[in-house]
């Protein structure tokens, strides 16, 4: 009779387990990444050659011309992300969709402020602030990787790492190198979109994200 | 009413495929058809059954819309269904309770 109750409590569990599995799978973000990484990381790619030619060096040009780049970039991924919600007839707004952008919000607000007031202020020097936007960038991964799978939070760690590599070659570097400030938003910003966003182009079609 | 807890699961969400259905609709407001049957890896014949029988029981609703001209299949958990699904997960939680506490 033990043993009976013993067999139904180990099955109970089990059954909780799947339970508890299918309700995180169900409330997370499940829109490909792959193509939404590598468009960001083009955007970003691109941006830092169209900076380093223009010489947007000074803290208001530099401001102003990465805001509008990051402006372009959510603008893309929000219609990638459209697209993929219209192909498979699902509504673009969707529950995971709204908890992934309140979870960004926040950061990615910061940074944006942070660079507005160095804009409107003409204070400050550029060299600092791509450090600054990984670090927020890469909070902002963190806490929208609670919600989404394929290791979001790892990427936002990697982004958190890349900051402080930033801060440290900026103040190593900085006042030698010309256009060091855009060699870093692309690296950051660019090469680990594109990065990642290879890594997961190769790897979703073998485990396609449920 | 039988006290034995493991009897008094309700048969229809028991099912394996039912149950994952209920599960995913629990923490989500909504999803579509298409959702479902990604996640869960069913058929479409398979979820189809499934549904109308949670349906058929009140268990879960589901909404037929059109979205870009496409048609739109949305389930959801009815109050219904809810308590139903909240009714199974204590009567698990019970059993393993009570074995641990034997």
């Amino acid at each position: 009779m033990q043993s009976i109750g013993i067999m139904q409590s180990h099955w109970a569990e089990e059954n909780l387990q799947t339970i508890r599995i299918l309700m995180e799978r169900s409330a997370v973000y499940r829109r490909a990444l792959a193509p939404i990484m590598l468009i960001t990381g083009g955007i970003g790619t691109a941006a830092t050659v169209v900076g380093l030619a223009g010489h947007f060096d000074s803290v208001i040009k530099f401001c102003a011309f990465w805001l509008c780049v990051a402006l372009v970039s959510v603008a893309g991924a929000l219609l990638v992300v459209r697209r993929q919600a219209g192909k498979d007839g699902e509504s673009f707004w969707s529950p995971p969709t709204r908890r992934v952008s309140q979870a960004l919000l926040p950061p990615l607000f910061g940074g944006m402020v942070i660079g507005l007031i160095c804009m409107v202020t003409g204070r400050g020097d550029p060299i600092y602030l791509p450090s600054l936007w990984a670090l927020f960038y890469g909070c902002a991964l963190h806490s929208a990787g609670f919600f989404m799978q394929r290791g979001m939070k790892w990427f936002g760690w990697i982004f958190i790492l890349g900051s402080c590599l930033s801060a440290y070659i900026s103040l190593t570097f900085g006042q030698e190198m010309h256009g060091l400030a855009h060699w870093l938003m692309g690296v950051l910003f660019g090469g680990l979109h594109l990065f990642y966003g290879g890594y997961l182009y190769l790897t979703e079609k073998k485990n396609p994200v449920a | 009413m039988n006290p034995e807890p493991f009897l008094q699961l309700d048969r229809l969400i028991h099912e394996k495929g039912r149950l994952a259905i209920m599960s995913m609709l629990a923490a989500s407001p909504e999803l579509s058809f298409t959702e479902l049957r990604d996640s869960l890896g069913m058929t479409d014949g398979n979820l189809t059954t499934h549904i109308r029988t949670l349906q058929q029981e009140g268990y879960i609703s589901v909404a037929k819309t059109y979205q870009n001209n496409r048609p739109l299949t949305t389930c959801s958990l009815t109050a219904s269904g809810r308590k139903a699904f909240t009714g199974y997960i204590n009567l698990l939680e019970q059993i393993v309770r009570q074995n641990k506490s034997k």
